[in-house]
């Protein structure tokens, strides 16, 4: 076997750190993103039964997205199986609890339900800020690209480009500005 | 006789409401006004003066008679806060159409893309004086990043 050969060999079968930021990212479009990359579905040599799955670290997790009213509208179960021992819990008081908890679950409905899932949800590292520890950043070598542009506040937009930028409303003359 | 009935009162009327015919504007036609208030001891002072139009030399040329959007043929999203912030006063309130002179379509379409926009927190500078500048600090679900999809709004123009 050649040194390159045995290169690509190594490649092959390595298991690879990925970085994700979930700035202003849809948790639950995104498990079905990161799901390929922690099972290793994007890898030509994937089988069901070898064990060819990714690391996922996941960072800014408290800073994620839902679309329109799901703060309010999302409501996760969890009953303790005692009587009465069933809660409703919405997706912002959730959030509030623990910024990581909803990145987590979306990513594991989205697995596929088999006695694998549990493993391979070892593999997903999840930060609710930017700061991941030492030892799993210098793994790191790859990072997943976003789904959707992280949106630019008006304030935080440089003033030079506010007031450069070509204008499409022309007043009426006489105008009272307010 | 009816013709000369009514040129009689034409006349009348005319004689009645009486206003000099004036050639001279003493206003600069190209001008917008400005209102200021001022509070010196007890002693408040409303002031309007004229003021010139700061970026008329970056406004659009169009030869299109339709409105602005159209004729630019835009895409706008709710995260295009340049564009959404043109139609806005400072308080963040929504320009009526007369000002904008946007289409139907248009018009309610901004309108919808603000409202997303500014639940967003994504213009905090342009709010009412009693708002939270700061999304992050507001109540409950809205302290948390939201996003909208366009799809979501019924007035559509060119399937978008
Ligand atoms: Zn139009």
């Amino acid at each position: 076997m050649s040194l390159a050969r045995r290169g690509q060999h190594w490649g092959t079968f390595a298991r690879i750190w990925h970085v994700y930021d979930a700035k202003w990212q849809d948790p639950y479009r995104s498990a079905k993103l990161l799901k390929d990359y922690l099972m290793g579905l994007y890898k030509p040599i994937y089988h069901p039964l070898n064990d060819c799955g990714d690391h996922v670290v996941v960072i800014n997790s408290k800073e994620i997205a839902l679309r329109g009213d799901e703060w309010r509208k999302r409501v996760y179960f969890h009953h303790t199986t005692y009587h009465g021992g069933a809660t409703w819990t919405l997706a912002w008081e959730l959030h509030n609890k623990d910024p990581t908890l909803i990145v987590e679950k979306a990513v594991y409905s989205a697995l596929p339900k088999n006695l694998q899932r549990r493993h391979t949800m070892q593999r997903l590292h999840i930060f609710p800020n930017n700061k991941i520890p030492k030892d799993i950043l210098e793994n790191i070598s790859n990072q997943i690209k976003q789904l959707r542009p992280v949106p630019v506040r008006l304030d935080h937009i440089p003033k030079e480009e506010v007031d450069n930028f070509p204008q499409l409303l022309k007043y009426p003359k006489d105008y009272v500005l307010r | 006789m009816a013709f000369l009935c009514r040129y009689i009162k034409q006349i009348g009327k005319s004689l009645i409401t009486f206003e000099p015919t004036r050639n001279i504007s003493l206003s600069a036609t190209t001008c917008l006004r400005e209102i200021t208030e001022k509070k010196e001891n007890n002693v408040l002072t409303i002031e309007a003066h004229y003021v010139p139009h700061k970026k008329e030399h970056l406004q659009l040329k169009l030869d299109s008679k339709a409105c602005s959007l159209c004729a630019t043929k835009l895409n706008v999203k709710h995260t295009d806060v340049l564009i959404l912030s043109q139609f806005l006063r400072s308080d963040g309130c929504m320009l009526p159409r007369r000002v904008t002179r946007l289409c139907d379509v248009q018009q309610k379409r901004v309108t919808a893309l603000v409202a997303m926009a500014q639940k967003a927190g994504l213009m905090p500078n342009l709010t009412p004086k009693s708002s939270k500048k700061n999304p992050k600090r507001r109540r409950d679900w809205k302290k948390f990043n939201m996003y909208f999809d366009e799809k979501t709004i019924k007035n559509r123009y060119r399937n978008y």
